[in-house]
């Protein structure tokens, strides 16, 4: 693919980056403790 | 007074560039797992959910892009330059940002990520361009090569001998792939009559 001859050269510095945050680990819901036996 | 990103030193913009792309795709057997390949160049595929550095291919040790160089994340300013790429079987927009070298026809950057992706019959999209090369299925290769087609575009492959080994769902390897990035859908218009939109094409 041929996209010609060079122009100018820009520098981009986005406010914010265009890519997606890594998704966040799933939150790990500790085990119920066991119910302790009614009296 | 000189071109801004010339003899006064390069331009700075505050957004990164949008700009059109292809690549091929390659993913696992039931089409879940899927990445996105540079047509050209390295054969790497692009990371998920991270930024893509541009990279010289010819190992030098020289900033990307180099301006007497090739290198670079390479992109289009209008879709129908890419009818002429081998084997394109996603088509989207991709950001670019960093360094980046404006050409007459597109750009080379230093850093990338997809936005908008869509799965195209390569066979319509070189005979028509984007706006009318949607897909219905996935054709995997051994190896984990794919290449999306049109029905009738695989009735034709398979009169004509086209190795067809396994077809996916397309809309099963599109969410795959849009999910993988976690980017929007591309949705391809016909050019409108105002001239809105990038290039040739309209983007819903």
């Amino acid at each position: 693919m041929d996209i010609g001859p060079l122009k100018r050269v820009i520098e981009v510095e986005p406010v914010s980056l265009p890519v997606p945050e890594e998704l966040p680990e799933p939150e790990r819901v500790p085990e119920a403790e066991p119910a302790e036996p009614a009296p | 007074m000189p071109e801004p990103g010339t003899a006064a030193g390069p331009a700075v913009l505050a957004e990164a560039i949008d700009a059109w792309r292809t690549w091929t795709l390659a993913g696992s057997n039931d089409g879940l797992d899927v990445r996105l390949y540079p047509i050209a160049g390295t054969g790497k595929a692009w990371p998920v959910r991270e930024p893509v550095l541009g990279r010289c291919a010819r190992r030098r040790s020289h900033a990307v892009p180099g301006l007497d160089c090739t290198c670079g994340i390479h992109a289009t300013h209008t879709i129908d330059i890419l009818r002429r790429t081998r084997d394109p079987s996603v088509l989207g927009t991709v950001a670019l940002w960093g360094s980046v070298a404006e050409h007459e026809h597109g750009w080379r950057a230093e850093f990338g990520y997809p936005q908008r992706l869509a799965l195209i019959c390569q066979l319509c999209f070189w005979q028509r361009g984007g706006s009318s090369s949607s897909c219905d299925i996935v054709v995997r290769h051994r190896g984990g090569r794919m290449v999306p087609l049109c029905t009738p575009h695989l009735d034709l492959c398979r009169r004509y001998g086209y190795p067809v080994r396994r077809v996916l769902e397309a809309s099963t390897v599109e969410r795959a792939v849009l999910g993988a990035y976690a980017v929007d859908v591309l949705r391809l218009s016909v050019p409108s009559a105002s001239g809105a939109g990038i290039g040739d094409h309209a983007v819903v």
